[in-house]
């Protein structure tokens, strides 16, 4: 590995004199190579890319938005999910062609860094670090709700107050876990994974074919849409936070096999996947219940659709399913804060001591602790669901940035630019999906928008302070 | 068959988990040395961890430990390859660099004392001659004693005695004198159990791959409960490589 360092040593350093390291030199289908030979094995393949994006997404458009959606634009909700499909894959399709031309650990960090230079580079670094840690933060509080409501169901009795024990617990274990857990701890990704797509699809097979009349009792036709179009758009800025997740699976590209292939189809199949699973969703709870009442049950209006169809076995297993869901949503997210936390480290735009590891268990505890630290701390201290919205705020700008990116490097191509995969007509998917993305900002609570700029803000005056003379721009 | 040169020199991959200390004994580096040897340095790590976070720190360490074993070799006579590779998956590793080398067969370190004797457990179909090239290099001219056993457990569908009697053939024609090769035959329902409970009369056992990838072979249930029960060092001979792998 050598560092980029010039000759007289004062230039590209951050403030403590550390350089960028640049760790691979070339990369095939099956390893990265060093500078020095090394070998690195990629060794997660397309279902791993596949848990990982599926995993980190699912939860919200089932567990949490439904009621919600229905009860603003009727069953046309459904097209509200459709449509943040629709811009979620404008922001996949450019994602995975940088993705393939730089298949390296990072993710959109690294491509805004590489292609916009290191000060966008370190506000999204930076900022999506903390943006992970409330995200995770706020994963946990639902593990939580749905653990106290699994107790609830089971008869044991307990009041609202060990929501935030239990989140704490669960946050520490699914710590401690990547921690110290030598083998387990992706392998429970996949396992979490398959068993709530399992119990989804049954579900909604179930209630697809009774809302169709199958069993015999056709549901009464609703209007589509009750309240007109509008809403239906309005609804998916609303739901778009359901469909955050699907760049995670370029964190991980230095480990995937085949990347120029396995990063699209992973990227483009869980957002379909997904899309498709909260599409049908809202097409059989809208029809069990129709809108009005399925609004009336908030947040849990999935579990009534669940005990409608199947009595308490039905709500028992969508209630475990909701626990999976924040179960993969929480441990993910652990995880891509550990490498998002590594990626800015190794560019020294944090100290490089941050991506120190410890050779026994052979884990990245430093970028653990510093995941897995604020994040408790932010569970015990309640206020999680303004820190999700500003999550999604900061998401949202690190998706537009990568439309920017790849609008910036394909106007003046480097000579290393490469990719596998292409976007056909970009200029058509990727102006729009910086649109969309930063457009969806505006229908922020005014709350959130101001806490995300000030964190951006103060990511900035960081770099300015830490990291002035570090640039990254064309760095491969 | 009856060619008394060795067709094609075996190569040997020999995985080390160069972070854990893992040694080469000394004897087997001399015994090893006749052959093309590859080093292979690896060090898994679980899967949150980046490969390339790791390589960061521990590059060097790696690369210094795999350069001890190659001078181990230099001291022994023999020039080696070597390879480092960070991986989450052990078994993928040794299997794409063991094709990717076109290995003969892959060593699985034991710790052994001087070596003497030697056990050629024939349990299914195996490429004789790929096997014989292998023993012929390894024992030479030194004073090893080789016991082919062929293993069946079910006559009717593989012949231990006909097999045998190849491998006893086409080792005295690479120039193993005869009265350093002795053979046996045994019929047995735990093949694998058999290997392990006669390891600690031998001091290197060669075993043929079995049906499926080298993965299964080398670290899946059977192959891996003579390994871990050994005493000894295992040689696994690979199947030859086919076209699509071998490039």
């Amino acid at each position: 590995m050598g560092a980029t360092r010039d000759a007289d040593g004062g230039e590209n350093v951050n403030r403590e004199g550390e350089a960028p390291t640049v760790v691979v030199g070339a990369t095939t289908d099956e390893a990265s190579v060093t500078e020095e030979g090394t070998e690195l094995e990629r060794s997660i393949g397309l279902v791993g890319g596949l848990a990982i994006g599926v995993g980190t997404m699912i939860g919200a458009g089932i567990f949490v938005f439904p009621g919600l959606a229905a009860g603003r634009a009727g069953p046309a909700a459904a097209g509200s999910f459709a449509i943040g499909a629709v811009i979620a894959l404008l922001v996949a399709l450019p994602t995975s062609e940088l993705a393939t031309a730089m298949p390296k650990s990072g993710g959109g960090y690294y491509f805004i860094s590489r292609a916009l230079g290191a000060l966008p580079g370190a506000v999204v670094g930076i900022s999506i670090w903390l943006g992970l840690v409330f995200a995770t933060a706020f994963y946990l509080v639902g593990f939580g709700n749905y653990a106290a409501a699994v107790l609830a169901e089971a008869g044991v009795s307990v009041g609202g107050s060990v929501v935030v024990p239990l989140a704490l617990v669960f946050g520490v274990l699914l710590t401690g876990l990547n921690l110290f857990g030598t083998e387990n701890a992706a392998a429970l990704q996949n396992y979490v994974v398959g068993l709530l797509l399992a119990i989804l699809v049954l579900f909604l097979g179930y209630g697809g074919l009774d809302a169709l009349g199958v069993f015999g009792r056709p549901s009464a036709p609703e209007r589509f849409m009750p309240f007109g179009p509008l809403p239906m758009f309005t609804t998916a800025a609303l739901v778009f936070t359901s469909y955050l997740g699907f760049a995670q699976v370029a964190t991980v590209a230095g480990d995937i096999k085949r990347p120029g292939r396995n990063l699209p189809l992973a990227m483009v199949g869980s957002v379909l996947v997904v899309g498709a699973l909260y599409v049908a969703t809202i097409f059989v709870a809208t029809s069990a219940f129709g809108s009005a009442a399925l609004s009336s049950f908030g947040e849990t209006a999935i579990v009534e659709v669940a005990r409608a169809f199947a009595g308490r076995r039905g709500a028992v297993a969508i209630l475990l399913a909701g626990l999976l869901a924040t179960i993969s949503s929480a441990n993910a997210s652990i995880l891509s804060t550990s490498r998002a936390v590594f990626a800015v480290s190794k560019d020294a735009l944090i100290p490089t001591a941050a991506s120190r590891m410890n050779l026994r268990y052979g884990t990245p505890h430093v970028a653990l602790a510093m995941g897995g630290g604020p994040t408790l701390a932010l569970v015990a201290l309640g206020e999680v669901e303004v820190l999700a919205e500003v999550a999604s705020f900061l998401h949202l700008v690190m998706y537009g940035l990568i439309c920017v990116a790849l609008i910036a490097i394909r106007r003046d191509e480097p000579e290393w630019y490469d990719p596998d995969f292409r976007v056909p007509l970009y200029p058509l998917v990727a102006v729009p999906g910086a649109l969309a993305s930063f457009g969806l900002i505006a229908f922020m609570q005014p709350l959130s928008q101001l806490v995300g700029v000030a964190i951006m803000l103060a990511t900035a005056g960081w770099y300015k302070y830490y990291a002035n003379d570090v640039s990254l721009k064309g760095v491969l | 068959m009856d060619d008394l040169a060795i067709r094609e020199p075996p190569r040997i991959l020999v995985p080390i988990k160069v972070l854990e200390g893992q040694a080469l004994p000394e004897t087997l580096v001399e015994f090893l040395a006749p052959a093309d040897v590859i080093v292979l340095g690896y060090h898994v790590l679980p899967e949150q961890t980046p490969t390339e976070q790791a390589s960061m720190q521990f590059e060097d360490r790696a690369r210094a430990a795999v350069d001890d074993i190659a001078h181990a070799f230099h001291e022994a006579g023999r020039e080696v390859e070597t390879r480092v590779v960070f991986t989450h998956d052990r078994d993928q590793t040794v299997e794409r660099v063991a094709a990717d080398v076109g290995a003969t067969a892959v060593l699985l370190p034991n710790p052994v004392g001087d070596i003497e004797e030697l056990l050629v457990a024939v349990r299914g179909a195996i490429d004789t001659d790929r096997l014989a090239d292998l023993v012929a290099t390894l024992v030479g001219a030194d004073t090893q004693r080789v016991t082919v056993v062929g293993i069946t457990t079910d006559p009717s569908e593989f012949d231990a005695t006909v097999a045998v009697g190849d491998a006893r053939e086409t080792l005295l024609a690479r120039g193993l004198a005869p009265e350093r090769l002795a053979t046996e035959t045994a019929t047995s329902e735990r093949p694998v159990a058999d290997i392990v409970d006669r390891s600690d009369e031998f001091d290197v056992i060669v075993m043929g791959q079995q049906e499926g990838t080298l993965w299964s072979a080398l670290f899946g249930d059977e192959t891996e409960r003579v390994a871990e029960g050994a005493v000894a060092p295992v040689l696994i001979v690979r199947g030859q490589p086919t076209e699509s792998t071998s490039g």
